[in-house]
């Protein structure tokens, strides 16, 4: 067993790999059902520098990576979690299309040790490629404490395949695995006993292959193909285009009469057959066993009445944690951003005598608006960082499991929760990924529910209304808003079953797998994946809009009022529908509207229209001292999240008690919009912000996935009315109870 | 305001119009993953494109 791998990574650009060619050079495809740690093995191979994409035309994730080891260049492909490789997913397709036509020179067949026998099923049909597979038998500690017993010899003598124990997370095996993949050339697995009826069937078919389509055999494995014509696999059928398939009927009459059932039935009872008498052959399981940590987990955790108030616990402590963990830094990019970054700016245009309106326009435009969205990058990793742990540990699987009973309330199952919960991160990924769901009416109305879950561009609006309006329950209020995104979903879901999607539900198995502590490295690099394209769009279209804002807040030019700019009269123009809503104001009015290219812009506009440029001259901090301010107020900021961290439920920063003054030279939008709404008024506001239509470039996705605008209108049109009657029930029934 | 402001003026309305044209619509608001290939239009597995 091994501590370290010893291997060494060339070049991670996978389309400019031509230069370390002269060595040789095999491709491995790696192979696995989820959860089986198949990441963690490529993570732990080929570590951060991992080439991440897709598969063409799909949101299913490809890995690969390019690395010398033992002075043989190993490509690696990652193919998706498949439990087989029948053609019904898009993963399954992937996987085997990958296999059969890119014929990689071996594969690594990763299978779960505590689950032997079905992850072998998968392991029975790469077999049948005829393709060198090395076995690396992973979470091999885990089975080990189970008192679980593999004979490793014996499943390599059964399989005709190295089998190699692994311990991906702590990077145990991987030399020896890495040693015998570049060692399998001329290896070839065992031929698999299918049985007597299965194999005569199969040899008719061989030969009337070798006679009649011999072109076949250099594109095609053989023994995969004769299996694939005699189950009448429909993809591979329609590929080949076999004309006479009559020689295939009378080479399976005999099988299907004697079983009394079609031949992929057949196939599919020998494969299970194989994986369960190798698992019997070769596993030997303590005779009493304890229940486990997962299982006494699950009995609380899926319970029928816990299993609901649990997750909405979780997703509780998450916001808690959220907050607290980031509030500080949040406050201290904000000073940093209207101090001495705006202070920066000023001098450096200064000092080349750009035109004054130019000033104007970096820092009450640029800075101003793309700044008030930069302040919540730390807020908006935080919650990634929580939701990235939750799925890790196994919990995520939970909740969609839970959420099986009220999505079937409204007409989907557990699967069309997975999207919803992509969702938390941003709308458009979670409209692309209802391609997981088979149904076209499930489709559909998944991605009308979707823009109902909030996405974390809404993060930055609740930050600053919580923050200056509800500080002492930050965590509860944000936390209010994500279950008030997810009980209207389930409001709209019932009635859009009863008008737009009539039908029933239908049946969702899923696996959950065990719980598992997530390595901070995965946690870190998922949470950078998912986090990173906020920083991107602050430096692009949150950019240009900013931009564009400050031209209509100061066009026609030399406009003296804002209320009288394009902006303010369109906003003026808009008011009115929302006064009833409570906040019937231009300001407002032209926030929302800018919101709807991106959530956050919200913010980004606010922070243009309301933060007024000071007049005063003060003395400017020299360029050290501003430095100087940023280091010690930064090391403030770490340490005033690492108490509120400790303390759990501890007061963040946003609520610390700081003086008037202090406040304001750090804050000053919260400040403004204190004087503007009121906390009735800031509730409904930021309720209409989660609610009304979602953002422009979930429209286009809805387009690009349906090829109409029709779901997108729909969407559009009931979120703009939802939107105004919750807020104006919580504006106008607060008032009428007295909290107005 | 001068011929070199209206200048700078409409060659940063256009940048920042082109900006937006482009982050929106052709890579689809920089959302996770559409970077890479997932969030073209739906099609059948071609070996060819690997």
């Amino acid at each position: 067993m091994m501590q370290d791998t010893g291997y060494k990574i060339q070049d991670k650009d996978m389309h400019h790999a031509s230069g370390i060619m002269h060595q040789r050079t095999i491709t491995v495809a790696v192979a696995g059902n989820p959860n089986s740690g198949k990441s963690t093995l490529i993570n732990a191979i080929a570590g951060t520098r991992l080439y991440v994409g897709n598969w063409p035309g799909v949101t299913v994730e490809k890995k690969s990576a390019l690395f010398e080891y033992e002075g043989t260049n190993i490509k690696l492909v990652d193919l998706p979690g498949t439990y087989s490789l029948s053609p019904y997913t898009q993963e399954e397709i992937i996987a085997r299309d990958y296999l059969v036509h890119e014929k990689p020179d071996a594969i690594i067949n990763v299978v779960d040790a505590t689950n032997l026998e079905r992850n072998l099923y998968l392991t029975v049909q790469l077999l049948e490629l005829g393709i060198p597979v090395v076995m690396a038998l992973n979470i091999h500690d885990e089975a080990v404490s189970k008192g679980y017993k593999i004979d490793i010899k014996i499943m390599e003598d059964a399989l005709g395949i190295k089998v190699i124990p692994t311990v991906a997370t702590k990077k145990i095996g991987l030399n020896e695995l890495l040693r015998a993949v570049t060692d399998t050339s001329g290896h070839h697995p065992k031929k698999l006993n299918y049985g007597s009826d299965i194999e005569a069937a199969a040899s008719a078919v061989e030969k009337q292959i070798k006679n009649s389509y011999p072109q076949l055999l250099k594109k095609y494995p053989l023994r995969w193909l004769i299996f694939k014509l005699m189950e009448e696999d429909s993809h591979v059928m329609e590929e080949i285009n076999v004309g006479d398939k009559s020689f295939i009927e009378e080479a399976t009459k005999h099988l299907k009469k004697a079983h009394g059932n079609d031949v992929e039935s057949i196939m599919a009872d020998e494969r299970y057959a194989l994986a369960s008498g190798l698992t019997h052959e070769v596993l030997k399981k303590p005779e009493f066993r304890k229940m486990e940590m997962t299982e006494k987990i699950d009995k609380i955790v899926l319970n029928r009445f816990l299993g609901i108030p649990i997750f909405l616990a979780a997703m509780w402590v998450v916001f808690k944690l959220t907050f607290d963990f980031s509030a500080p830094f949040a406050d201290w990019i904000d000073a940093m951003t209207t101090g001495p970054f705006k202070r920066w700016a000023e001098a450096i245009l200064g000092f080349i005598h750009a035109p004054e309106w130019t000033v104007s326009l970096a820092t009450d435009g640029v800075i101003a608006g793309v700044g008030f969205v930069i302040v919540f990058v730390p807020v908006i990793f935080a919650m990634m960082f929580f939701i990235t742990f939750l799925e890790g540990s196994g919990y995520m699987a939970r909740a969609a499991f839970v959420m099986d009973r009220a999505m079937h309330a409204i007409g989907l199952h557990g699967k069309s929760f997975i999207p919803m919960l992509l969702g938390f991160g941003c709308n458009v990924p979670a409209v692309y990924a209802t391609r997981v769901l088979e149904n076209p009416r499930d489709k559909a109305l998944t991605s009308l529910l979707i823009p109902l879950m909030s996405c974390g561009a809404r993060l930055p609006v609740y930050v600053v209304f919580i923050g200056a309006f509800f500080t002492a329950y930050a965590g509860t209020v944000l936390w209010s808003l994500y279950v008030m995104g997810i009980a209207l979903a389930v409001l709209m879901g019932i009635i859009f079953k009863r008008t737009l999607f009539k039908g029933e539900s239908p049946m969702f198995i899923m696996e959950l797998p065990p719980y598992r502590m997530p390595s901070f490295r995965s946690l870190m690099i998922h949470t950078w994946e998912k986090g990173k394209h906020f920083l991107i769009k602050a430096g692009t279209y949150i950019l240009a809009v900013s931009i564009l804002v400050w031209f209509l807040l100061n066009l026609p030019w030399g406009v003296e009022n804002k209320k009288d700019s394009y902006l303010g009269k369109m906003g003026q123009v808009i008011a009115p529908v929302l006064e009833p809503v409570g906040f019937g104001n231009w300001e407002a009015a032209s926030s929302l509207v800018s919101g709807l290219i991106a959530k956050e812009i919200v913010v980004g506009t606010m922070g243009e229209i309301y933060v007024q440029k000071k007049d005063e001259k003060k003395e400017q901090p020299a360029l050290t001292d501003d430095l100087k301010e940023m280091g010690t107020s930064f090391a403030s900021a770490v340490r005033d999240s690492a108490s509120n961290v400790i303390s759990t439920f501890g007061i963040s920063s946003l609520s610390s008690e700081e003086s008037a003054e202090e406040k304001e030279e750090r804050s000053p939008l919260r400040d403004v919009i204190k004087s503007k709404f009121t906390p009735l008024s800031a509730y409904a506001f930021i309720a209409f912000v989660l609610l009304y239509m979602p953002c422009v470039v979930v429209a286009i996705a809805m387009r690009q996935e349906f090829g109409t605008w029709k779901w997108f209108g729909i969407a559009f049109a009931y979120q703009m009315a939802l939107a105004w009657i919750v807020a104006f029930t919580i504006y106008q029934g607060g008032k009428l109870i007295g909290l107005g | 305001m001068g011929l070199v402001d209206i200048i700078l003026m409409i060659v940063i309305i256009a940048g920042a119009v082109y900006l937006l044209y482009r982050s929106l619509w052709k890579k689809k608001g920089h959302c996770p993953g559409c970077d890479s290939e997932t969030c073209k239009p739906e099609k059948k597995y071609n070996p060819k494109d690997c």
